[in-house]
């Protein structure tokens, strides 16, 4: 047994530990980040931390929350310890993944061309066109390159009875967090660099030249003279930070709804010296807030008249309009069934069991057990809108009992996953506890093959207990590490 | 470059140098009066208000117009839109819409600059006295010139910067003459040493006074303040400087030459630099300078005007 005075008396309890196989002994990919934090006293490690809190504020590296009526800015919290993965598995989640993304932009090609699933009876067409993000106006379209699914960022969650890594969320409409990932990576290599130094950690700053290598293979005029900008909703958009982050990393603009006009099914942007066409729009505004002549007409985020021009291939966006009904937590059940469909594979990622609230049984099932469940309205992100049984109180469950019998489409349960943990500073405690985490890795289809940056983003529910991740909701993240030699 | 790029670093610039505008003259003013033994506190305060053109709100505010109470309107007052906090904290929101086109480095200077002011205890700066506060903005200010200049590169938005931060800098330079050449003119006559601590202390307040020395060596003489002020072509704080370098940058980002104009703004630049660079400081006293002042604020208002017309805005197609 191992001794370390950051990790004395902790206690990795009925969970599954990512760092600690049983108490005192850090597993094979962690042995060297323990050794090199034995070294260290407790006040020592909470100085580095109050350092890379101090990076981060200087940096102006914020989230912005909206639940206070006004948009405030705030710091999404930086755990110091990372989260490894051994290379073996990130092999497999790489595979499982890749595969998974190849599937799901299969099933928009299908749904918005020739239907194929419907007609095989794979999954009811009711489903897929009850699908709130469903969009008619895309039915037809040939995309470019026929990519939907440009950049996804699929939510992975390792599961305590089984140890294994399963989804639980597609995210394949506007996923955020990459810009979170590329600075933890920065904190953490300016604040422990000498534990960094000690471990060969595969690199993940090459996301930014692949994505933009991506979207400019998109451009209608060919890529010599590509404008590509990246269109935000502005500066109250919580994930704005990365908005900027990003166009600036890809060297590209960063204009919002009034910077665009729409003119002969062209898209410019409005500059000093009059009009410059727009060839791609990565866009990270939803697809109801992007035209207001099509969608939401009361949106100012949007550029009246962009589906026309983006119908007539004069612009290209990523990703593509109506992605949310690959991502619908409904339709999520089913992917296994794309995967073998499209691909002729056996799904290599499990998923989480899924009650659609939509089906008769299932909904029955639901209702009987709320307390023990988790439910989520289909088409919502965020973490917003959930319902978490074992949490919540009789009127809580209550309440979404009603809103569930009143639209059960939008709603899905689910089994409450126990969160792998990972040990994290608890500040008011001063020292380390078993925190739940996820995983989120982005992944960039270029139309041939998938890249994914080795990790991801892990967020971590900093609150003792909790189980909520999102940044939304009180979560904060940690670096995430893929070491090169085999374990 | 964008039109909404362009307008921010226009105003982000201009943030910024009326936030050290008003920082210089507060502390200059403040150090001033702790050397007189004047009863006439209100009469050396007042200008301070009516030149950031907040005099209405201040009174609304205040009942009583004294060194604690302007400095706190001046500095603090997140009711007052000109106060140094609220100029910092607009500057800032102003990069933070087109971080992705300045550099890292005045990112973070900004930021950091605007986290320290709000940091600031009003109280204890109140009770402390201005001179903390002050000369942290001024020297933040110069930070940010510095590392704005080091690390943009110097193309058309930095162009739009400086166009932006020199028109304030005229503007305040003009306000700064005009207030208190009025102020003493309506005041009671007093003595003559007095009017002499008030014209060093302008002199002070945009570092000229050292200048002043070393061009005139002679006492400090109003006419000679305002000439140093309006129309030395080397001094950074002069009238004249800072319309040149307006007409130089709005050139620059145009393309005109010499004897040309592309738009309103170059056009009244260019007349308002050669005006300054022939009018003798005895024309403009014998036409009058409050009349001569009010004239070159209003050319500023309109060339700012202009510059948005030409640059910024986008008339709406039906």
């Amino acid at each position: 047994m191992l001794q370390s005075a950051l990790f004395e008396g902790y206690d990795p309890g009925a969970f599954y530990d990512e760092m600690f196989a049983a108490p005192g002994q850090p597993r094979p990919q962690y042995r060297k980040l323990f050794q090199k934090l034995a070294s260290m006293a407790p006040g020592q490690f909470e100085e580095k931390r109050k350092l890379a809190d101090l990076a981060f504020l200087i940096q102006g590296i914020t989230f912005t929350v909206y639940s206070d009526g006004q948009g405030t800015e705030r710091l999404f919290p930086f755990d110091l310890i990372p989260r490894i993965l051994a290379r073996s598995e990130w092999e497999r989640i790489n595979r499982g993944l890749s595969q998974r993304v190849v599937a799901l932009n299969l099933f928009l090609q299908d749904v918005y061309g020739r239907q194929c699933i419907f007609k095989d009876r794979r999954i009811p067409r009711s489903l897929v066109y009850s699908c709130p993000q469903f969009r008619r106006e895309m039915i037809g379209v040939e995309v470019p390159r026929g990519i939907h699914t440009h950049i996804c960022g699929i939510d992975l969650v390792r599961d305590s009875k089984t140890g294994e890594f399963c989804v639980l969320e597609d995210n394949v409409r506007t996923p955020s967090g990459i810009s979170y990932v590329l600075e933890n990576r920065l904190v953490m290599t300016r604040t422990l660099p000498d534990v960094f130094r000690a471990h060969e950690v595969l690199p993940v700053d090459h996301y930014p030249a692949e994505l933009s290598r991506i979207l400019r293979s998109l451009s209608p005029r060919g890529e010599a003279e590509a404008q590509i900008v990246l269109l935000t909703p502005g500066i109250y958009n919580s994930a704005y930070f990365e908005h900027s982050f990003l166009a600036r990393q890809m060297g590209i603009g960063l204009v919002e709804g009034r910077d665009l006009i729409v003119d002969g099914g062209m898209v410019y942007t409005k500059t000093i010296r009059g009009l410059k066409r727009v060839d791609v729009i990565y866009r990270r505004v939803d697809d109801e807030f992007l035209d207001p002549l099509s969608f939401r007409p009361d949106s100012f985020l949007g550029v009246p008249g962009l589906l026309a021009a983006y119908r007539a291939g004069n612009v290209a966006l990523a990703n593509a309009i109506g992605n949310g009904v690959a991502d619908d937590k409904a339709i999520y059940s089913y992917v296994p069934e794309f995967i073998r469909y499209y691909l002729a594979e056996e799904p290599i990622l499990g998923t989480v069991k899924t009650y659609l609230c939509g089906k008769a049984e299932d909904l029955a099932y639901v209702l009987d057990h709320l307390p023990e469940l988790v439910v989520k309205p289909a088409g919502e992100s965020g973490g917003y809108g959930m319902l978490i049984g074992p949490a919540s109180d009789a009127k809580r469950i209550e309440e979404f009992r009603r809103c569930i019998q009143a639209n059960p489409r939008n709603y899905i349960a689910q089994p409450v996953v126990p969160l792998s943990r990972v040990p994290s500073y608890d500040s008011e405690g001063g020292c380390m506890g078993g925190r739940h985490v996820d995983l989120r890795p982005y992944c960039l289809y270029d139309g041939e093959k998938v890249t994914i940056v080795p990790g991801g983003l892990t967020r971590v529910a900093l609150q003792k207990n909790s189980l909520v991740v999102n940044s939304s909701q009180g979560g904060g993240s940690k670096d995430t590490w893929v070491l090169r030699g085999e374990d | 470059m964008l039109s909404r790029i362009a307008d921010s670093l226009f105003w982000l610039a201009r943030y910024i140098e009326r936030a050290e505008g008003t920082a210089r003259v507060l502390d200059v003013n403040y150090h001033m009066l702790l050397e007189q033994s004047q009863p006439s506190y209100r009469l050396r305060w007042e200008p301070l208000i009516v030149m950031a053109g907040e005099a209405d709100r201040f009174r609304k505010l205040y009942p009583e117009v004294n060194a604690e109470n302007v400095f706190e309107f001046l500095a603090f007052r997140p009711d007052n839109p000109s106060s140094i906090v609220q100029c910092i904290a607009k500057a800032r929101e102003n990069a933070r819409t087109i971080r992705d086109c300045i550099s890292r480095e005045m990112w973070e200077d900004i930021n950091g600059l605007y986290h320290m002011v709000s940091q600031f205890s009003p109280q204890d700066e109140i009770a402390a006295g201005p001179h903390r506060f002050c000369d942290r903005i001024k020297f933040g200010a110069h930070r940010f010139h510095g590392v704005t200049d080091a690390t943009l590169p110097h193309d058309e938005g930095w162009e739009f910067l400086r166009i932006g931060w020199s028109l304030e800098r005229a503007e305040m330079t003009a306000r700064l003459v005009d207030v208190q050449y009025h102020n003493l003119l309506d005041g009671p006559s007093a003595a003559d040493v007095l009017d002499n601590h008030q014209w060093m202390a302008v002199l002070r307040s945009v570092g000229a006074y050292e200048a002043y020395q070393r061009e005139y060596h002679a006492p400090i003489e109003p006419e000679k303040v305002a000439a140093m002020l309006m129309l030395k072509p080397q001094h950074p704080h002069s009238i004249r400087f800072n319309i040149e370098t307006v007409r130089a940058g709005l050139r620059a980002v145009s393309g005109s030459g010499p004897g040309t104009y592309a738009n309103e703004a170059e056009r009244l630049a260019g007349r308002v630099v050669e005006r300054l660079s022939y009018d003798t400081v005895d024309e403009i006293f014998r036409q009058g300078l409050h009349g001569y002042l009010d004239d070159l604020l209003r050319i500023c208002g309109s060339i700012g005007e202009d510059i948005a017309r030409s640059y910024f805005y986008y008339a709406v197609v039906a």
